[in-house]
């Protein structure tokens, strides 16, 4: 490994960047914002660059980029630094990060705007759009619950499992009270979106459901959350608006059936 | 259940954008309510700030206390940026390669079948539920695919 430090004139690079990163004091304060900021363009917009000239070739959705290519410098340059990933992780890109993930309020309410354009289809399909998404929820957990079992994961590992349809706010909290990582459970919250926004249309059209807006969109509100809210949004203004409503409800129904579920099944 | 003609409520903005500020400070009104409204429930049954006021947006345009134009534009430009807005989170999981490094596989076979299941379950329990809608209570299930022509 050629270490940043190895002449005195490299050594106040590494003094200079590491300043600008945050790296110097030992983690201890935050670096400066913009490092964040500016990465998580970068590898965006790499990922779109990718995404155009591979003409949609699905490993290479922009998201999914950004989200490696971004672990792979902070990797990269923690080593450089001679830290560990998390604690670069934390004091380098953690500031900058930040400031964008706030933005993810505002753009989640946002989501009422496509919701309301399909208030017509809303107020007709209201009993079926609940119905569906109690129901269809709670035979997923039964189902996630036995593929967790199947593959070996413990107590916790299984508890961290289940609250995965809510997002990330919701899930973690309920993890943590039925017995699981919230940790895990924020990865696999996130990593859910990023699956579904790449293969979001093949699955759709592999299980038949194109057909169907309403079940379409309710389906990827409820795998993706609000990145698959936008990937419905992408295939009409119906499938976008049951997203939508699908964020909310899924919610309030993991909030409520999850820890019930838990404890039918003894997990705590 | 009453029978709605079928007819969308969306109709393009009649009236011209409202100032980028003042959208802007509308969602930041939505959100600081919803930030004290969220503060209310139990740690039990968490709600959080995002999902109230995915609601109380809803219910005011619903209830036309807001019109589409006065929160449209900066709707509309933050939902295109939602990708982009993912990534910090994507990088998250950076702070927790340790996790992954031991239990990786399995988490990941699972969070793949989880998801694959929760689509497949929900979208196909609604398929069951608007054929009973068809077949036993004899519903319209017609709908207009798009009305305002931003789909594929």
């Amino acid at each position: 490994m050629m270490a940043l430090t190895a002449t005195p004139q490299m050594a106040s690079w590494g003094q200079w960047l590491g300043d600008a990163l945050g790296t110097n004091a030992a983690g201890a304060n935050a670096g400066n914002a913009l490092f964040g900021i500016f990465l998580s363009l970068v590898v965006f917009l790499i990922g779109q660059w990718l995404f155009k000239i591979s003409k949609g070739f699905f490993l290479f959705q922009p998201l999914f980029v950004g989200m490696v290519l971004g672990i792979l410098v902070l990797a990269i340059l923690a080593h450089l630094f001679g830290t560990d990933t998390a604690t670069f992780y934390r004091s380098a890109y953690l500031p900058g990060g930040n400031i964008i993930f706030w933005f993810l309020n505002p753009a989640t309410i946002a989501f009422a705007i496509p919701l309301y354009r399909r208030n017509d289809v809303v107020k007709r399909f209201w009993l079926e759009i609940l119905l569906s998404l109690v129901i269809g929820t709670s035979i997923a957990l039964v189902l996630i619950y036995y593929v967790a079992r199947a593959v070996g994961m413990d107590n916790t590992g299984i508890a961290s499992m289940l609250p995965q349809a809510a997002t990330t706010a919701i899930a973690m909290p309920i993890s943590a009270a039925i017995g699981g990582n919230p940790a895990i459970t924020a990865m696999v919250c996130i990593l859910n979106s990023v699956v579904i926004y790449a293969l979001g249309d093949w699955l759709i059209k592999l299980f038949r459901i194109s057909q169907d807006p309403i079940g379409a969109g309710l389906g990827l509100g409820t795998a993706g959350h609000t990145v698959g809210s936008a990937k419905a949004l992408q295939l009409g203004s119906i499938q976008g608006s049951m997203a939508a409503i699908a964020v909310v409800v899924i919610s309030v129904v993991v909030d409520v059936v999850v820890p019930i579920f838990a404890m039918l099944v003894g997990l705590k | 259940m009453p029978t709605q003609p079928n007819k969308p409520v969306a109709t393009p903005a009649e009236k011209p954008a409202a100032p980028i500020l003042i959208q802007m400070g509308i969602f930041a009104a939505i959100l600081f309510v919803s930030s004290l409204i969220s503060a209310l429930f139990p740690p039990e049954l968490p709600v959080p700030t995002p999902v109230v006021g995915l609601v109380i947006l809803y219910v005011l345009l619903a209830t036309h206390v807001l019109k589409l134009y006065q929160v449209e534009k900066l709707g509309d430009f933050l939902i295109s940026l939602i990708a982009f807005l993912f990534v910090p989170s994507g990088i998250q999981v950076a702070a927790n390669l340790d996790i992954l490094r031991t239990q990786g596989i399995q988490i990941f076979i699972v969070m793949l079948l989880a998801t694959i299941i929760l689509l497949v379950c929900v979208a196909y329990t609604t398929k069951l539920m608007i054929w009973i809608r068809q077949h036993v209570f004899h519903g319209d299930i017609s709908v207009d695919a798009d009305v305002d022509g931003d789909g594929s």
